[in-house]
This record gives C-alpha cells, sequence and structure tokens, in this order.
C-alpha cells in the first residue's frame, strides 16, 4: 500500500529515515552548521535552533547489532537503549557537537553515563524532566532550561537572545502547524497518504535543519493537493507508543490491509498537536509551559493519564478510527501499563485494541503479519 | 449479594494472613533468644504492631495510608496515620512457596518484563485484593515500574477513587533540588490535612525526627562495627535495621532500643574477635535489595560452604545525614534529603550514575570487600544499564564482579541452584577460595 503521488519532497523524507545523516544534514554540516542530538522530544529543540545549531533526535536508524553495547547492558535493557549507544560506541554519532539527554525512562537515562564515560562528544548534559505536569513543574523545567541555554551559550560561545528565541519557537510552530495540515490529510476516507510515509516526515522533521524541512514539507502538501487517495485498505487503525521511527514496521502492518491514518508516539501527533504559545511574556517560560503542561504527554508524565486517553479518544472519532496498536518496546514498564489501561478502556468501548512487543529495529516480520492479520479478523475486516 | 463488609474482609484477607505468620514467627522468636537472633523478636512483633493498627484502622473506618519508606513516612507516624506499604506483602511472600501461582496470575494482565514486585501488587489491587486506604502517597521515583504502579491505580475503579499525591523527584542531589523537594512534601502534608482530617503539629513532628535521629546514629556506629574483620554480622542485619528505621518503627522509642541492643551485640562480637562464621574468607558487597526468597537457603549456604559473608549491602548502607529540627523550614528540607538522597535504593536508582557507582568505592574501601555483587533482579532496569559502569569500577579497586540475572520474587527465574553455581566458578576462578 503506499501512496500514488510523485512527490520528491517525500522520497527525501523516506531516505532521511533511513541513514542518521541525511544530505540535507551533510549539507548543512559541510557548511560549517552545528548538531545537537537529544534523545526525548521532551527536549527543548527551540533552544538548540536558538542556538544556531541542528536539533536533532537522536535515532539508530541502520543499527545492525549491538555487540559493542551488549558488554554494558544486562539483557533486560531495552533494544533502542542498546542500538543508540553501539551506535555511539561505533563513532556513527561522530557527527555530532554535542548531546542532551532527559532522565526520560530508566532505560534511555542511562544511556547519557555509559555516553559520557564512553564516547568522545564535546558537549554533554542531562536535564531533570519532572513527573508532574503543575505550575511548580513548569518552574523547574523553565530553570533547567535556563540552566541548558547558559551551558550552551559558554561552550558554544553563541549568544541565545529572547529574539533568538522567538524566532525559533515560530520557526518549529510552523513545523507543528504544516504536520497538523499532512495529517488533516489522513482524516479523508480516502487519503493520500500511508501510514509509513506518514512517519517518515514526522523522523524528518526531527533529523534535519528545521527551516529547510519546512520549506520541503510545504512542497509536499501542495503536492498532495489533488491526489488520489487510497482506497485498497481493509481498515483504519491508529498507532500508540513509545519511540517508533521505523516507517518499515507500519508498512508490514499496512501491507495486511490496515491502513494507519493517525497515532500518539514521541514521532507523531505528541511531538506536534499543539503549539508553544507565541504570545507569551518570556519564551523560556513559554517553551516550559509547552513541555511540560500543555503538550501531550508520554505516561511517565504522572496524573496526565486522562488528557492521554482523551487523545486517542479524540483520534478515535476524528479518524474514523476502528482499531488501535499498542507498539511497545520489549521491558518497556511505562507502556506495558500504559498499554494495559488504554486497552481496559476502549475494549469495552468497542474499540479493539491490541498490544504487540517488538524490538527496536524491525524484525520477525513474519510474526507481526500474522498478528496484525489476526487483528483485522477481529475487527472484522 | 457481596456487601461492603464482605469486600473489606476480602481485602484485608492476605494482609490478615500475613500479620498471623508474623505473630507465630515473633512468638517463637520470643520463645528461644539467642544471640543476634534476640534481635528477630521485637522486630517482628513491631511488625505485627503495624499490621494491627492498619486493620483496626479499616475495620474501624479510621485513616490510614498506603506509601513508602521513601515518602517522608516521619510524616504520617507525626500526624498518628497508620500506614502501610502495598508493596511489602510481596516481599515477604517471596519466601511463600506458592508465590509462582500468583506471578504467572500477572501475566495475563502485564506481561512478563515488569518487575515482579509491582505486578504482584498491580494484579491485587485490580482484583481488589488488597487493604483500600484513605489515601495513597504515590512513590514516583526511583522506577518506572513504581511510577506506573500507581498510575494504575488511578484508572482501577475503586482505587481510583482514593485521593492520591505524590512528591515530584528532581534528578539532582543539590540545594535547588532539596528546596523544591521540600516544598512538594509541604504540598503532601497540605494533602494529608485535607483528606485525612488530621493535623500536623510540628513539635509532635520534631519528636519522631528527633527519634529518627537517634535511630540513624545508633545505625551509623552499628555499620562502623561492620567493618571489623572478621564482621560480626551476616546477611539480612542491614535489612532489619532498614526495616526498623525506615519502615516499622518509625521515630519510635523502641526502633531506638532495638538498634542500641543491635549495636551491643555487634560491639560484643567485636571485642570478643568473633566473626558471622569461623573462617571468613570472602566479604561481599551485595549492592541490591536482599531477596527474603534467597535468605533460607543461598545465604546460610555462602556462609557455609564458602566463608562468604555479606558484610554490606545496598539496603543496610547508611550515609545518612541527621535532620536539623530547629525549624519547620529545616525539618522539611531533611526530609526531602532523607528521602531523595539517603534513602536505599532512592539515593542509588534515582539520579545520575555517579551516585551509584560512587557507592561501590565507597563501600570496597571501607568495608574491606572483596567481591561486589550485582543480583540484578529483572525490574531493576536502571542498574541494569549500569553493569559495564560497574565492572569497571570493580576492576580498577581490584575486586571481582558478579553479575547474577535474578528475580527477587520468583525462584524460578534463576533457580538458587543455578545461583549457587555461579558462586562456586566464580569464586574458584576468582581465586576467592
Amino acid at each position: 500500500m503506499e501512496t500514488k503521488v510523485k512527490s520528491k519532497a517525500l522520497q527525501q523524507f523516506q531516505e532521511a529515515t533511513e541513514t542518521l545523516v541525511n544530505p540535507e544534514l551533510k549539507k548543512w554540516m559541510e557548511q560549517g552548521g552545528k548538531v545537537m542530538a537529544l534523545f526525548c522530544s521532551c527536549g527543548p529543540e527551540e533552544i538548540i535552533t536558538a542556538a544556531g545549531m541542528v536539533p536533532f533526535r537522536a535515532r539508530a536508524a541502520g543499527s545492525t547489532g549491538t555487540e559493542l553495547a551488549d558488554a554494558h547492558f544486562a539483557s533486560i535493557i531495552c533494544s533502542f537503549t542498546r542500538h543508540c549507544f553501539n551506535m555511539g560506541l561505533r563513532g556513527d554519532y561522530d557527527f555530532i557537537d554535542g548531546a542532551v539527554w532527559l532522565n526520560t525512562c530508566d532505560h534511555a537515562r542511562r544511556i547519557y553515563d555509559n555516553w559520557k564515560r564512553k564516547v568522545d562528544t564535546p558537549f554533554v548534559r542531562i536535564m531533570s524532566l519532572p513527573k508532574k505536569t503543575g505550575e511548580p513543574q513548569v518552574e523547574w523545567y523553565r530553570d533547567e532550561m535556563a540552566i541548558l541555554k547558559e551551558a550552551l551559550e559558554e561552550h558554544f560561545g553563541v549568544e541565545i537572545t529572547d529574539e533568538r528565541l522567538w524566532q525559533a519557537i515560530k520557526t518549529h510552530n510552523e513545523t507543528r502547524r504544516l504536520l497538523r495540515q499532512l495529517y488533516e490529510l489522513r482524516k479523508q476516507d480516502n487519503p493520500p497518504v500511508t501510514g509509513a510515509e506518514a512517519l517518515a516526515v514526522v523522523v524528518a522533521s526531527t533529523a534535519m535543519p528545521r527551516e529547510r524541512f519546512n520549506q520541503m514539507l510545504k512542497e509536499l502538501l501542495e503536492d498532495l493537493k489533488g491526489a488520489e487517495g487510497i482506497k485498497d485498505y481493509r481498515a483504519r487503525l491508529m498507532i500508540v507508543g513509545g519511540i517508533l521511527d521505523d516507517p518499515g514496521y507500519i508498512k508490514v502492518i499496512e501491507e495486511q490491509g490496515g491502513l494507519v491514518v493517525t497515532d500518539s508516539l514521541c514521532f507523531g501527533t505528541r511531538i506536534f498537536w499543539n503549539d508553544v504559545d507565541e504570545k507569551a511574556g518570556d519564551p523560556l517560560q513559554a517553551l516550559a509551559q509547552y513541555y511540560i503542561a500543555d503538550r501531550y504527554s508520554c505516561p511517565r508524565m504522572f496524573q496526565d493519564y486522562p488528557r492521554r486517553a482523551g487523545l486517542v479518544r479524540d483520534m478515535i472519532r476524528d479518524f474514523k478510527v476502528d482499531g488501535i496498536i499498542g507498539e511497545r518496546l520489549i521491558f518497556c514498564d511505562l507502556w506495558t501499563i500504559e498499554h494495559y489501561q488504554l486497552g481496559k478502556e476502549f475494549k469495552p468501548e468497542g474499540i479493539p485494541y491490541i498490544q504487540l512487543d517488538r524490538e527496536y529495529v524491525l524484525g520477525g516480520i513474519g510474526q507481526l503479519r500474522t498478528r496484525v492479520q489476526a487483528f483485522l479478523e477481529t475487527i472484522g475486516r | 449479594m457481596v456487601t461492603e463488609k464482605d469486600k473489606q474482609k476480602r481485602r484485608l484477607a492476605k494482609f490478615i494472613e500475613e500479620r498471623d505468620s508474623y505473630e507465630a514467627m515473633a512468638k517463637a522468636f520470643g520463645q528461644s533468644p539467642s544471640g543476634t537472633d534476640k534481635l528477630y523478636a521485637p522486630l517482628t512483633e513491631a511488625y505485627v504492631g503495624q499490621h494491627n493498627d492498619v486493620i483496626r484502622a479499616a475495620e474501624e473506618g479510621l485513616p490510614f495510608v498506603a506509601s513508602y519508606y521513601g515518602c517522608q513516612p516521619e510524616i504520617y507516624v507525626a500526624m498518628d496515620l497508620p500506614w502501610y506499604t502495598f508493596l511489602t506483602p510481596v516481599f515477604t511472600n517471596a519466601m511463600n512457596p506458592n508465590m509462582g501461582d500468583e506471578i504467572d496470575a500477572t501475566e495475563s494482565l502485564f506481561g512478563k518484563d515488569l518487575c515482579t514486585a509491582f505486578r504482584v501488587a498491580g494484579y491485587w489491587v485490580e482484583k481488589d485484593l488488597a487493604p483500600l486506604p484513605t489515601v495513597v502517597i504515590a512513590m514516583l521515583h526511583p522506577c518506572d515500574a513504581s511510577l506506573m504502579a500507581h498510575q494504575l491505580m488511578q484508572t482501577n475503579e475503586i482505587w481510583g477513587k482514593i485521593p492520591m499525591f505524590g512528591c515530584d523527584p528532581p534528578y539532582w542531589d543539590d540545594e535547588r533540588s532539596l528546596d523544591y523537594y521540600a516544598k512538594e512534601t509541604k504540598q503532601m502534608i497540605s494533602f494529608l490535612e485535607e483528606h485525612t482530617g488530621r493535623k500536623l503539629d510540628m513539635d509532635r513532628l520534631r519528636e519522631v525526627i528527633k527519634e529518627s535521629n537517634k535511630m540513624y546514629e545508633l545505625w551509623m556506629e552499628y555499620n562502623e562495627l561492620r567493618r571489623a574483620v572478621p564482621c560480626p554480622h551476616g546477611f539480612g542485619v542491614g535489612l532489619q535495621a532498614f526495616g526498623v528505621a525506615l519502615n516499622i518503627l518509625v521515630g519510635d522509642p523502641r526502633g531506638t532500643q532495638w538498634f542500641t541492643d543491635l549495636v551491643d551485640d555487634a560491639e560484643q562480637l567485636v571485642r570478643e574477635g568473633k566473626g558471622k562464621v569461623d573462617n571468613e574468607r570472602v566479604r561481599m558487597f551485595w549492592f541490591d535489595v536482599v531477596s527474603l526468597g534467597l535468605s533460607l537457603d543461598l545465604f546460610p549456604w555462602l556462609e557455609q560452604e564458602y566463608g562468604a559473608v555479606n558484610v554490606m549491602d545496598m539496603f543496610g548502607y547508611c550515609p545518612y545525614t541527621l535532620i536539623d529540627t530547629s525549624s519547620e523550614k529545616t525539618m522539611l528540607k531533611g526530609l526531602a534529603k532523607r528521602a531523595l538522597c539517603d534513602a536505599p535504593m532512592m539515593r542509588q536508582a534515582r539520579g545520575v550514575a555517579d551516585n551509584w557507582i560512587g557507592d561501590i568505592r565507597q563501600v570496597v574501601k571501607d568495608y574491606k570487600i572483596n567481591c561486589v555483587v550485582w543480583p540484578g533482579h529483572m525490574g531493576h532496569k536502571d542498574g541494569s544499564a549500569n553493569v559495564g559502569m560497574m565492572r569497571e569500577t570493580c576492576r580498577e579497586l581490584g575486586v571481582p564482579f558478579l553479575h547474577i540475572g535474578m528475580d527477587n520474587f520468583d525462584e524460578r527465574y534463576t533457580t538458587t541452584a543455578e545461583i549457587k553455581e555461579m558462586f562456586s566458578r566464580f569464586f574458584a576462578s576468582m581465586g576467592l577460595v
């Protein structure tokens, strides 16, 4: 299942998901541009942009093994952590000028500890991300961002003025608005893009200079105008989960006839479904408010489940979702409980919900196909 | 028709069963007190008493709290609120041979790789098999499983109606973090007052903290004695000290007496040059909670077979700073520090791995450790991501390091026989025995 649209921009986005350094990023670096890796979508990418760098969402695209990282972790550590750290140890991340972590989860937060001891990256930091979404937490995170800003200024000899921050916020908000426009098209009965293609676009948004991405996404949206939509699907699906950045995974699902029309993912709606307030008095305050309170959270944010479930509920309605696939990286405690809760909430309402465990690098395709086929049959399609 | 009374009875059943088994133990310890064993009797009696307080509160409709040692229990004690840890029965049941069936039953809900303690506790919540408290004070650290277990409660039909509060844990240990956590603690007090109808009297809190300070002083003194070669006591005593100071007799003069007796006992043994074993050859640092499931078999075997003594463990290690009781501000900040930076597991697992590695360096040096063991409980993911760092640190220190990989609550994950085999090979290949 794929779109019939011929779009150069889409092709470039798809290529960008296959490697770490895509041609646009390469061009940026060749011009002397700097790159800062962020290991969680709660990292304030606007501050990195305001510092004149490209915020690059860390992934392990193209990784084929974890042989070097395995010596550092017990077997119960998730494969995202292993593959990322392995790429760090192999030197695949030598292109970055720095990296910022957050205490996201028990696995990813330890990449920082291992990385700072073993990988020679000039600037490494970890930020303390609150686990609640109230006012004191917004204040705390504002301070964390101020500390990061100061560290960036000192290390890289740049000045991150309020003006630059506001400009960065505008640029990133534009990305968010454009991505929402793309998702609007997916509400149609015959969406012009597949779920795999849409994921590629979102992933690319986190991997190249932002202004260039916005320009390319505008081109894609233009290409999609009046495009023939996808008709040959059995059911409209939503994907819910954490760090899914591989369009290949969704492609396998779609090959079985389940068209993925929306999501709640770290590389999905959670990072662009609402905007940073451009009218607030202080840019750091606006960013803290966005990242802690306004943005749709992942399960690590305590007492925010009703809002997360609310997002899923809205999506089911707006995107005419027939069933939900909850994807989970093996050993992820956050999503174990969240999927259990979501399933418990939606199944009695007649919304089919299946949890599929996976490894970070796509494998076990036969089993995935079988489970998706069975799921589509239970939906009655 | 199932009445509310029937439901309450069912919720208390496991708790009462546990109380009864500890009552029998307390009786047995009380009848034949000898040597270090005499310390068990007051501890088990107090544990029974804590259960009784909760049972009474549940039966009489009085307020009580479900919470954790890492959530400033001094405050509940000062407010005269009975409290229990909803994970404790999972720990104590690790010795129960029927635990396997219960663990298996959780699989259909939560799969297999979530920490077994939280899996079972979560299962009890979902099946309405745990005492239903007036309020829950959640622990949002040190691990994802703890955070999620509380979110699970909130979507449960019955537990979701129970008011819940959790202090937000910062990742750092600095003054800014402590001030932030102290403010969160203040909010927690307001929450408790609002939902339990009890008021916190700061003078009473001062009394409780002063008493707990005495315990921590004695605990530090006791740990000094454990530096002796041979070590006067073996496995499990550290866990008991933790149980007394942070769980069962928080800020209670009976706890202080228990620590006084503990110090006296150890002092006498050190003076006489007596160790836990006659021929102490291996001085282990068990860097995790000591599994009760292993306490009846593995640890006695290690002592007898190899002269391998558990000189220190994560829960017995006590680098506590005493709390300044001069004002409300200093007390809350002190409690914040105790909860974040001192309490075992919170101290090591919550923040950056430097805390973790720092403890290994310190304990190896202070306690003349010649073998570090990372049991690697399947729920301890953050620690399991430190394996490489631990191994390298031990290499630097010239101390052998053993990583097991086990489940503290499920013997089937790695059997005791397999663990014994690992130890035998490890000791032999490292030339420790």
